[in-house]
């Protein structure tokens, strides 16, 4: 498994000291391809990190709890479960074969003592149950401790089974299957407020799903031209807003974002919102369309502002404001001279992620 | 005029790009190769010299790149087209950067060409490469076939220019062209 950062370290003033507190995974550089990580996220409490990687497996951390004996291991991530999410599938009808690569991950709310999530490949997306058994039960009337049934006339007498502590498992299984709906590959997908639909989106539409239902899905967006010539741009990302369980945005290659109300009408091909920067003349080059194009967008905790991610900068935006963002952050300013040579070795096509902290700062 | 040069690389990369996506695992990326069309357009329209293509870059600040440089100091005595084509194909040999097919082929392609260059008055040979190129983008290039309608109008509007380094540029370019139809 490729390597992953922990997380940081405070400094003193306003300037923030970042340090990676802990790496997982090999640090040489000979990697399996189907090692290589695709996505990572937090659950909500930050007690779970859960990893994709090229292969279709998917590897989650958990915290350990800190306690007194050990001051010095401030909450040390290990591995708690791994499983295989997707394997390569072939279309037969497109002739293609299906990539079992995890494009995203996303935690449902955690309702009981297990824990769900959901992962998606190109075409695919799954919902897991990780559920905990730290009990087994023994002393069963009709089965012997091996599991053989036993002889019903055998039985002479009849016992209460009881509980006993076994060594933690961690099981993973898949509940729901939500397949067939995407023409293209998926991007993203978004868990909303209610806690019982989610969206998914590919290059061209957004489907709005039920967790309970897998042979059904709504189309809520679809930007795909009568003429596949006149393909100007594609979805790149789309989120749901936090507590707004109708208002969803989605960014485009184009480096704009549209905020939908699916309140409005069925089909939220009219956005409600329009959030574009107008292009800056003097830094325009050949490769001015890719360095635009929005990788991720992110809704602050509160819901009032939006962050998006294109290849050199990050951009925080007021909701109520669409003309332009409110802050913005050069990531990598020095990369902008080299963009032919990152187009040549296609690390321009590179897709960056952004996450806003727990108190939106 | 480094644009041109600048703008015939990037046309080179960007099919060599669009050609490898084809054997892709996982099938057509449409984001990728949207991108890499847009960039191969506003490329080709620099190339050919079209209103709105130039105007779209700003004059460049600081030193062009070595590559152009070279060239450039290669090509200034008019005629000079055997030292053009070696000073490209130096330029090539020391670049670290990954080679695509197109550059190896027109590398390979260019000493061979020299006797054909010669003979060859410039108006004809720019509509077979174009020709080329347009036909290149459609097998390759299956989702964006208006490109290809924009090109041949393009190409038919365009006027073959009179600047000195075009001639080893479009002489080498039909090899390049050549090697890559092969496959």
């Amino acid at each position: 498994m490729a390597g992953v950062a922990g997380g940081g370290g405070g400094g003193g003033g306003n300037d923030f000291q970042w340090c990676f507190s802990q790496v997982k995974g090999a640090i040489d550089e000979d990697v399996a391809e189907a090692d290589i990580i695709s996505t990572v996220e937090f659950n909500y409490s930050g007690d779970l990190l859960a990893t994709g990687d090229k292969g279709g497996r998917v590897v989650i951390f958990q915290r350990e709890q800190e306690n007194k004996s050990r001051p010095h291991s401030r909450g040390e991530y290990n591995v708690y479960s791994t499983f295989q999410s997707h394997e390569p599938e072939f279309d037969y009808l497109k002739s293609l074969e299906i990539e079992e690569k995890i494009n995203k991950i996303r935690w449902l709310p955690q309702q009981n003592a297990a824990h769900f999530l959901l992962s998606t490949n190109d075409k695919t997306i799954k919902l897991w149950k990780i559920s905990e058994r730290d009990k087994r039960a023994e002393g069963y009337n009709l089965k012997d401790e091996d599991g053989r049934l036993r002889d019903p006339f055998r039985i002479t007498s009849l016992r209460v089974p009881i509980l006993k502590p076994m060594d933690l498992m961690v099981e993973a299984s898949p509940r729901r299957i939500f397949a067939n709906a995407h023409t293209y590959h998926i991007n993203s997908i978004s868990v909303n407020s209610d806690h019982e639909t989610y969206l998914s989106a590919d290059d061209l539409r957004i489907n709005l799903w039920h967790l309970e239902i897998t042979d059904r899905s709504f189309n809520i967006v679809d930007i795909k031209p009568a003429n596949m010539e006149e393909l100007t741009e594609v979805i790149t990302a789309a989120e749901f807003h936090p507590h707004h369980c109708n208002v969803f945005v989605y960014s485009s290659s184009k480096g704009t974002i549209r905020l939908c109300d699916m309140r409005s009408s069925a089909l939220c091909d009219r956005h409600s919102k329009f959030f574009e920067e107008p292009e800056d003349p003097s830094s325009r080059s050949f490769f001015s369309e890719i360095i635009s194009s929005i990788s991720d967008v992110k809704f602050s905790h509160s819901g009032r502002y939006m962050m998006t991610r294109d290849y050199l900068s990050v951009k925080v935006w007021d909701l109520n404001m669409e003309n332009r963002p409110v802050e913005t952050y050069q990531v990598h300013e020095y990369l902008r001279s080299k963009l032919c040579s990152l187009y040549e070795n296609d690390c321009i096509f590179d897709k960056f992620e952004c996450c806003w902290n727990g108190s939106d700062r | 005029m480094e644009f041109r040069l600048e703008a015939h690389r990037i046309v080179s990369i960007s099919l060599g790009k669009i050609y490898s996506a084809r054997g892709q695992r996982g099938g057509l990326k449409l984001h990728k190769n949207l991108l890499v069309s847009l960039v191969l357009r506003s490329a080709r329209r620099v190339y050919l010299g079209e209103p709105g293509g130039e105007c779209a870059l700003p004059p460049r600040p600081g030193p062009p790149p070595p590559d152009c440089e070279r060239l450039r100091r290669g090509c200034r005595p008019l005629g000079s087209e055997p030292a053009a084509a070696r000073g490209r194909a130096e330029c090539l040999a020391e670049s670290p950067r990954k080679r695509s097919a197109a550059e190896r082929g027109q590398a390979a392609g260019s000493p061979g060409k020299k006797p054909r260059r010669e003979a060859e008055p410039p108006p004809p040979q720019e509509d077979m490469e174009t020709g080329n190129v347009a036909s290149l983008i459609s097998i390759f290039g299956s989702g964006f076939s208006g490109l290809l309608g924009k090109e041949r109008g393009a190409a038919e509007a365009s006027e073959p220019g009179q600047v000195c380094c075009e001639q080893p540029v479009l002489r080498s370019l039909n090899p390049w062209s050549t090697a890559i139809v092969a496959f």
